[in-house]
């Protein structure tokens, strides 16, 4: 530990140690499962990590200085290797692991770097622990938005190195970047410290402070060869800070906005500056925003259009001769092994008639083609939309008194309003509003797979496929939208 | 669909094929063939895919084009007395009809690269009364057909003729919205395509070609990328005997979306990124070792093709 701080621009370096005793290193590898944690404890054993990742380690032949230590510690990484692995294999609780990192192994401190994989683990363990949020990036030119000619390219070195430069000098941070297992993904966790410090001090006298809470750790995405990215929000207040949540947010907020900011100046290089765009699409659902806004084919053709976009094992060939196979009989396989399963607890089904049941199923097919399946794990979890239509004609008489009230309580609700209605009231330009009244309405769906939920509607014949506008398709890919005249405004084509 | 005339054609050898799998099948398994469903939903799965080829051979064979057109003639004078004879050839002439149909469909795909179609949007609030135009773009690359790419458009504008881009599946390293903004503008002043008016025009036909010109250019740069890996034996396994020549390039990859940028990494540290324009060629190229750039290597990448790196790379090694 070096005894002088001196104030730098530069990051937190990943090898920079958190004493074990505090209690947010307690706090990130206590929430991950048992053996999550042990096969993270195993990957910080793994020699190419030795030099962030180091445990305690005393020669073989030094005397152990303490008699009664709980925890002796080992000579050798295949040693301790073998003692983790050992409990990976037997039964145990899991604060004993904890313990015996905190305690024992890694009793000089934790390092940044393993913080950020417990941390990284985590996300991986619960995918839905974090919202993100969909953003575009545009090209500037001359101050105006302009549509990408090329999609910015990402040199994580490089892209780290300007991210750096645009984060105040008051403020330090430590990046982490991770490859998702499964999705084409480049995770980069940024966590910051406000001080102007970068060693080991500045992380011990902070202690008292909340400074590792994890509101102030951000996660950025970068899904591979996509002009997007997506940012986890990260807004919801710490509960029980003892100098009240509102100061602590607010901090967070601007912290947030910041490294936001920073994003796209540290893509941005001479003679090609980038701006970042909102895109309407927050879900809790990686899976979801990759199939929407990722580098693949299905960003402009969701909902029914999918069929377009997905693979068809080679059918969809000019070389193939036979004939495309029609639409019912394709239906016919699907059904044939779902009745098999369901014929269990749905009395009221065999009540009906069987060809209006597949009518349905067909129709849904039409509209939702391959996609919103209850078990394709690509849900978003909320929908807003504001309906903008216009009041229908027959009660044209009383129009007149129900617009002024509806002015009025517009006027009223100017106080506290949450983002989401801010966010819809965006839209609401230089509207005319002269060809009559349209009320105000506003609908969620809120569920695991939201339409999912919708298809199975149309399904079971409560919503009617063929009268259902297309937004409840989820075809133009957002979670957050304006309808008007039936149909998402700003999305006469796609939002390409 | 399938006509049931088709049946009896197929019948002889379909049938007997299917009792002899079953047979073998039920001696092979000893519980009773009910409680095995699934055993035989791949085994006709391929029958039905075994029937639909024959079906489309036998449909679109020369012979059987003569018997339908004979049909046909003799049909046309005797509609009256179709319900008397013994077999309703209708639903064989209407598939005949749609095979000679997608014959003609696949011709153009695969001869014109660019074919449109219909779609009707099923959206009850679309515009334009939901019409769609559909655009297909089918690119060959190394002697195969890609899955092709479409792009739908539609006229959402009430009273005038501007396309514009509905719906695509083109994937985010093609440039599509800065080639739609060039060449089907939407904005004040644009003129759909045979306007009069004078302003910028739409010209969906250009506006295609450069898609295409896009897609091709990108799979053809891909292409050649694996060829480079192909060629320098990157994908396979090394072999432990040390026979054969030494390895000297480590890595070759795209280094961004559009596989514009090539990144070369040599056995001995040296890192090298090519970057390679529109036609191919290689523009610029960097090639930097533990000291310094090597200019040689760097020269010899830049004279000429991308698809030439390998070849190149290799006269100044031997």
């Amino acid at each position: 530990m070096t005894t002088l701080s001196i104030p730098t621009t530069s990051a937190l370096s990943s090898s920079q140690l958190v004493p074990s005793s505090h209690p947010a290193v307690h706090k990130i590898l206590h929430r991950l499962s048992r053996p999550s944690l042990l096969s993270l404890v195993l990957d910080w054993l793994d020699e190419r990590n030795q030099e962030n990742t180091a445990p305690y380690l005393i020669s073989e032949d030094a005397e152990p200085d303490d008699e009664d230590d709980l925890y002796p510690p080992a000579s050798s990484l295949a040693s301790l290797r073998e003692i983790y692995t050992d409990l990976q294999a037997r039964k145990g609780s899991k604060r004993d692991v904890v313990d015996r990192v905190i305690e024992g192994d890694w009793r000089d401190g934790i390092s940044l770097y393993q913080l950020a994989m417990a941390d990284m683990q985590y996300l991986y363990d619960h995918p839905g622990s974090q919202k993100w949020t969909a953003l575009k990036i545009a090209q500037l030119s001359n101050d105006e938005e302009k549509p990408l000619s090329a999609v910015p390219r990402f040199h994580p070195a490089t892209f780290l190195r300007n991210l750096q430069r645009e984060i105040l000098p008051d403020v330090k941070a430590h990046y982490n970047l991770d490859r998702h297992a499964t999705l084409p993904l480049l995770i980069l966790r940024v966590f910051v410290l406000e001080s102007p410090y970068n060693t080991s001090l500045a992380l011990q006298s902070a202690k008292q402070k909340a400074i590792l809470d994890s509101s102030k750790t951000f996660y950025v995405a970068f899904p591979d060869s996509s002009p997007h990215i997506f940012v986890s929000l990260a807004t919801t207040p710490q509960p029980g800070g003892p100098r009240g949540p509102s100061a602590t947010t607010s901090d967070n907020r601007s912290l947030r906005k910041l490294i936001l900011d920073g994003i796209p100046k540290a893509f941005s290089k001479p003679r090609e500056r980038y701006t970042l765009q909102g895109t309407s699409l927050a879900a809790r659902n990686l899976d979801a925003l990759v199939e929407k806004r990722g580098g693949g084919r299905t960003n402009a053709a969701g909902g029914g259009w999918g069929v377009y976009a997905e693979e068809k094992n080679g059918k969809d060939n000019p070389l193939n001769t036979q004939l495309p196979t029609p639409e019912a009989s394709i239906l016919e396989d699907d059904t044939m092994e779902k009745t098999a399963d369901k014929t269990v607890g749905l009395k009221r089904k065999r009540e009906e008639d069987e060809g209006i049941v597949r009518r349905r199923k067909l129709v849904a097919k039409g509209r939702f083609g391959n996609t919103a399946k209850a078990d394709d794990g690509k849900g978003i979890e909320r929908f807003d939309i504001r309906v903008d239509d216009l009041f229908p004609e027959e009660t044209a008489a009383e129009d007149e008194d129900l617009d002024g009230n509806a002015r009025d309580r517009g006027k009223k609700a100017k106080g506290r309003r949450s983002t989401i209605s801010t966010e819809l009231d965006k839209a609401d330009d230089d509207d005319v509003r002269a060809d009559g009244w349209r009320p105000d309405v506003r609908l969620t769906f809120h569920g695991q797979h939201v339409f999912a939920g919708i298809r199975e509607l149309v399904e079971a014949g409560i919503v009617d496929g063929e009268k259902m506008p297309g937004w409840m398709t989820g075809e133009e890919g957002v979670s957050l939208g304006v309808v008007r005249d039936g149909r998402m405004r700003g999305f006469k084509g796609t939002g390409m | 669909m399938l006509p049931s005339t088709d049946d009896s054609i197929l019948e002889d050898t379909v049938g007997a094929q299917l009792d002899s799998e079953i047979s073998s099948l039920q001696s092979q398994s000893k519980h009773p063939l009910r409680t095995h469903p699934f055993h035989l939903t791949p085994l006709v799965l391929s029958l039905k895919a075994a029937r639909k080829t024959q079906a489309t051979t036998i449909l679109s064979s020369r012979a059987t084009q003569a018997t339908l057109s004979r049909l046909r003639a003799s049909q046309k004078p005797t509609t009256s007395h179709q319900t008397s004879s013994e077999t309703d050839i209708s639903p064989l002439l209407s598939s005949a009809t749609a095979q000679a149909a997608h014959s003609t469909e696949n011709l153009y795909r695969t001869c014109a690269g660019i074919t449109t179609f219909r779609i009707r949007d099923p959206d009850p609030h679309a515009v334009d009364s939901g019409h769609v135009l559909g655009i297909r773009i089918d690119v060959s690359t190394s002697g195969k057909f890609v899955r092709p790419y479409y792009i739908m458009l539609n006229k959402p504008w009430a009273g005038k003729e501007l396309l514009r881009v509905h719906r695509h599946t083109v994937p985010a390293c093609i440039p599509l919205a800065a080639l739609a903004e060039r060449w089907l503008p939407n904005g004040k002043g644009a003129v759909a395509m045979g306007g009069k008016e004078m302003g910028k025009k739409q010209d969906l036909s250009r506006f295609v070609r450069a898609v295409r010109r896009e897609v091709v250019g990108y799979h053809n740069r891909i292409s050649i990328i694996k060829g480079l890996r192909r060629e320098f034996k990157l994908d396979e396994k090394v072999s432990r005997k040390g026979k054969g020549r030494e390895r000297i390039i480590a890595d070759i990859t795209a280094a961004d979306a559009e596989a514009k940028q090539v990144r070369i990494e040599w056995v001995d540290g040296r890192i090298g990124r090519a970057v390679v324009d529109d036609r191919g060629e290689v523009g610029k190229c960097v090639v930097v070792g533990e000291d310094g750039r090597d200019r040689e290597v760097e020269r010899r990448v830049v004279a000429g093709g991308m698809e030439g790196i390998g070849e190149r790379l290799r006269e100044g090694m031997y």
